[in-house]
């Protein structure tokens, strides 16, 4: 840790924002809420700057048992501190490196198990916190990430003195980031999770309380943490009456209480579940349309060529369960196994988490649609293509569902894979295949390309196909294509 | 407290908070009280057991 003042002279020749560039330093967009520190980029690392005005705070942390109980315990992302000369600006009082987390997802890309499991985290980390004397600051879902597949805290700078008898700051924001969408998915309906996307601060309680049905009343933690947070909110909004706010500001709550109302939260999440049945396809790898030995042909023929594509980390389009991500991850890549459907992918995170592996994590995706940019100038949560850097985009069973059940042309498929990643394995389902006679049987056939010869042509145009193999006792194809 | 919160509290979320840490309470409270009663009976049940039974019938009169 720097000395206090030696801080000074540490500033950078131009002092304030320099030009982004590779190898430059660049200020993360999405860093920018909280005036204490920010992230920025540097040869492709991230660091933190600890700004002037939170030194006494930060000094205290770094020297508090609490500090090595969260890294210890897996809480909080480990950090080495960095020569100050790094900093970026003036203001600065000391620099660290984090982790560098290998890909940053989003709260609306996780299922509803990671979700819960960082709303969870979060929680426990404010009880480890208070039984140190300190406290959250923040509940952002944004500042829970997954590494190794497990969520882990990455903001080193929410923890501040708890301040004997103060409410938590962060109630409002822990119930609109994570109890209000959890609740909803669980007690009405999963597609709700979309409403993260929609908002970069959380599902606001009202919304949240008018979308509930009303037997969630019935439950303590939720009738008080979103039905009459929510009314309270409404009835106190506008900051209208001064004897309100100085109600507001004179509020207070012991300890003991504090840590009651902590418990129950983390009681009302813990009762909240979600059974992945129902929806679209997380049946679908116990009912698909071919036999044992074209599956066996199939998962050979993907071994064989995820193991002569080059790097190492995958993206899975259309990772139903994970049985391909596992090979895959059994071949030395680590993988992000992407599914349109939400219970398919918590399917797969309940048993990669029953089977304690690290190497892939399951997320929500629809390639037809993928996250967009959002919040403050449509940077400050990065878009999925944005953050994509896969080193081999795997698409098994899904260019049938792009090109007929969402007409994407398949150049159009084949660009995008392109763009994802320098190595592409696709399966490619003909028409006389029973899968693709089912989505066509009530549609016009408006896809006179969708062929074999017309997904050759699409693919050569930006990729040399490598290997193509037919998959045993079946009518589908596997290619293993690279990127001109 | 307030004076360091970087996000906006919320001055419903901080009344409303207040109010249920102490809703929590109660029935804590209560759940102390009432496990300190069975423990002080279930101590006197134990203490009472060595007595005769004629001696604990008496004792009510």
């Amino acid at each position: 840790m720097t000395a206090p003042g030696v801080a000074d002279p540490a500033t950078p020749a131009s002092g304030t924002d320099p030009p982004a560039g590779p190898g430059d330093a660049e200020r993360d967009a999405g860093s920018f809420r909280d005036p204490s520190g920010f992230i920025f980029w540097h040869d492709g690392q991230p660091y933190r700057q600890i700004q002037r005005s939170f030194a006494a705070e930060w000094d205290a942390f770094e020297a508090s048992p609490l500090k090595q109980r969260l890294i210890d315990g897996g809480r909080l992302i480990p950090y080495e501190t960095a020569p100050t000369e790094r900093a970026q600006s003036a203001d600065a009082h000391a620099v660290i490196r984090p982790e560098k987390i290998e890909f940053i997802s989003y709260p609306y890309e996780w299922t509803f198990g990671e979700l819960r499991d960082a709303a969870l985290l979060t929680l426990d980390a404010q009880l480890d916190a208070m039984a140190e004397g300190w406290q959250l600051k923040d509940a952002s879902a944004y500042n829970v990430q997954f590494r190794a597949a497990r969520p882990i805290l990455i903001d080193s700078l929410s923890f501040e003195p708890l301040e004997e008898g103060a409410p938590w700051v962060a109630y409002r924001q822990f119930c609109e980031h994570f109890l209000a969408p959890l609740a909803l998915i669980a007690r009405r309906d999963v597609r709700l999770a979309s409403l993260l996307r929609a908002d970069p601060d959380g599902v606001p309680l009202d919304l949240a309380s008018n979308l509930l049905p009303w037997r969630t009343r019935m439950d303590f933690g939720l009738l008080s943490h979103v039905h009459l947070h929510a009314r309270a909110q409404r009835r106190y909004a506008g900051n209208e009456d001064e004897g309100d706010i100085d109600a507001a500001k004179g509020a207070r709550i012991s300890r003991q209480r504090l840590e009651g109302l902590i418990r129950n939260l983390r009681g009302t999440v813990e009762r909240l579940r979600w059974e992945p049945a129902g929806t679209e396809w997380s049946d679908y790898a116990d009912h698909t349309s071919y036999g044992d030995a074209a599956t066996a042909d199939k998962a050979r023929l993907v071994e064989a060529f995820v193991g002569e594509a080059t790097g190492s980390r995958l993206w899975d389009l259309g990772a139903n369960t994970g049985r391909y991500s596992r090979i895959a991850a059994d071949a030395g890549k680590r993988v992000l196994a992407f599914d349109i459907d939400p219970a398919a992918a918590e399917r797969n995170y309940r048993q990669l988490r029953t089977e304690g592996r690290s190497d892939i994590l399951p997320l929500i995706l629809d390639v037809a649609n993928p996250s967009p940019g959002i919040g403050w100038a449509g940077r400050e949560r990065r878009s999925l293509l944005d953050r994509a850097d896969p080193d081999i985009t795997l698409a098994l069973a899904l260019v049938h569902h792009l090109a007929i059940s969402r007409n994407v042309p398949l150049p159009m498929v084949l660009g995008l894979f392109a763009d994802l990643a320098p190595w592409a394995i696709v399966e490619f389902v003909p028409k006389e295949d029973r899968m693709v006679r089912r989505l066509l049987a009530t549609r016009r056939d408006v896809f006179p390309e969708y062929s074999l010869d017309g997904f050759r042509a699409a693919a050569t145009e930006r990729f040399e196909v490598v290997r193509e193999a037919p998959i045993e006792d079946s009518l589908r194809v596997l290619f293993l294509l690279r990127r001109r | 407290m307030l004076e360091l919160a970087y996000i906006d509290p919320g001055t419903g979320s901080l009344i409303i908070q207040t109010a249920i840490a102490a809703a929590i309470a109660v029935p804590l409270f209560f759940r102390h009280q009432i496990g300190r009663f069975l423990s002080v009976v279930r101590r006197r049940g134990d203490e009472d057991k060595p007595s005769a039974p004629l001696h604990d019938s008496t004792r009510g009169r």
